[in-house]
């Protein structure tokens, strides 16, 4: 469970339903962009701003043209729809993803290690 | 970082109780720091805008209202996606189940400023006008089409009256018809739609009847001269699970 380095993509990420397309990474997916094309492929990485990677892509594009592409990335604003593949339960999904951030997030007990929430000393 | 929040008032009430009890209570509060970070994340923050509209689809996806998502293109309308809410957060991203998907492409071009603004009538007039062609025997490559000069008045108080809407939609569906793609961009007063440009494909394997129904043909037919592919082909299509960024959304609208 690949979660991101950086703080402020994690707290964006947490807060908000992308966490659930961080959870699609590895599967088979459809994004449909804001122009009408899709791109078929696997996910590879989602970031907390929507940018997606995908892999082994099938772009279609507006005008229906199709191609085959190694990769592909696709700015979060132009994404429109994320096709969820059936087997994923989006509940589960984002809890485990929930999960993984916690675990990075508190890693290393609680006295040791650089806090993401230090607790006021008082 | 907003683990130090709560702390300046806590400190303060622990302050003004110091006279009374001030070692046991910051005891107890002390034990209370570490859970007093209650989680918040995205599925604990779905509850907590009870009283605004962000709180109207927490209740959706608690009572599993089935809702119907206005999906917008660059300018107005592109469809309506009704489904069940799963999830959702502050950006109106949202997440749905047993989505049905109608929409249609956007036009472009010459096309685009004639077109009268789409509307969830005119989609729907125009969807049953197509099932009614096809069921007709129509190759599905040529579809013919009924053209009528639009009925301004019918879909004039859409927006407004969207709180028929609802009701409406699905009578519609069911006994209107025959109108050939009207559709009417929001913000542009203009008139008539005619061919779109040649570059949306005209997927027909898309289209399937999502409401059977008589057709009572209020227009006059007229062939066209050349196949000719249709643009303002309505589409539909059923997705299990889908993801729906919030800045597509134009409006959501749940279904009692």
């Amino acid at each position: 469970m690949e979660v991101s380095h950086s703080v402020k993509e994690r707290t964006i990420a947490e807060n908000s339903l992308v966490i659930l397309l961080q959870g699609l990474r590895d599967h088979v997916t459809t994004v449909e962009l804001r122009d009408e094309s899709t791109a078929s492929g696997r996910v590879t990485n989602v970031d907390a701003f929507m940018n997606v990677r995908l892999a082994e892509v099938t772009f279609t594009d507006r005008q229906g043209t199709v191609c085959h592409l190694d990769e592909l990335f696709v700015t979060g604003r132009n994404v429109r729809y994320v096709h969820i593949p059936d087997d994923v339960d989006i509940r589960a999904t984002i809890e485990q993803q929930l999960q993984a951030i916690h675990r990075v997030r508190y890693f290393g007990g609680r006295d040791k290690g650089r806090k993401e929430f230090p607790r006021a000393k008082h | 970082r907003g683990a130090p929040a709560a702390d300046p008032e806590r400190i303060q009430r622990l302050r003004s109780l110091m006279v009374n009890a001030g070692p046991e209570q910051a005891a107890a509060e002390g034990g209370a720091a570490r859970r007093r970070r209650a989680p918040r994340n995205v599925l604990t923050r779905m509850p907590l805008h009870e009283g605004s509209p962000l709180g109207e689809l927490h209740r959706c996806v608690r009572d599993g209202v089935k809702i119907n998502v206005h999906i917008r293109t660059f300018k107005g309308l592109r469809g309506v996606c009704t489904g069940f809410l799963v999830a959702f957060d502050k950006f109106w991203n949202m997440a749905l189940t047993d989505v049905d998907e109608t929409y249609r492409k956007p036009v472009l071009g010459k096309a685009f400023y004639v077109e009268p603004q789409l509307t969830l009538t005119r989609l729907f007039d125009r969807l049953k006008l197509q099932e009614s062609s096809v069921k007709k025997g129509a190759d599905s490559k040529t579809v013919s089409e009924e053209l009528v000069p639009t009925n301004d008045s019918q879909t004039l108080g859409w927006k407004a009256g969207s709180g028929r809407g609802r009701a409406e939609d699905e009578r519609e569906r069911q006994k209107r018809l025959s109108r050939a793609g009207e559709k009417k961009m929001p913000g542009d007063s203009l008139h008539v739609a005619t061919r779109g440009e040649a570059d949306v494909g005209s997927g027909t394997a898309h289209t399937e009847g999502a409401s059977a129904g008589g057709t009572q043909a209020r227009s006059q037919s007229r062939r066209k001269k050349r196949p000719k592919v249709d643009y303002q082909q309505v589409f539909t299509r059923h997705i299990n699970q889908i993801f729906i960024r919030g800045e597509n959304v134009l409006l959501v609208h749940l279904a009692h």
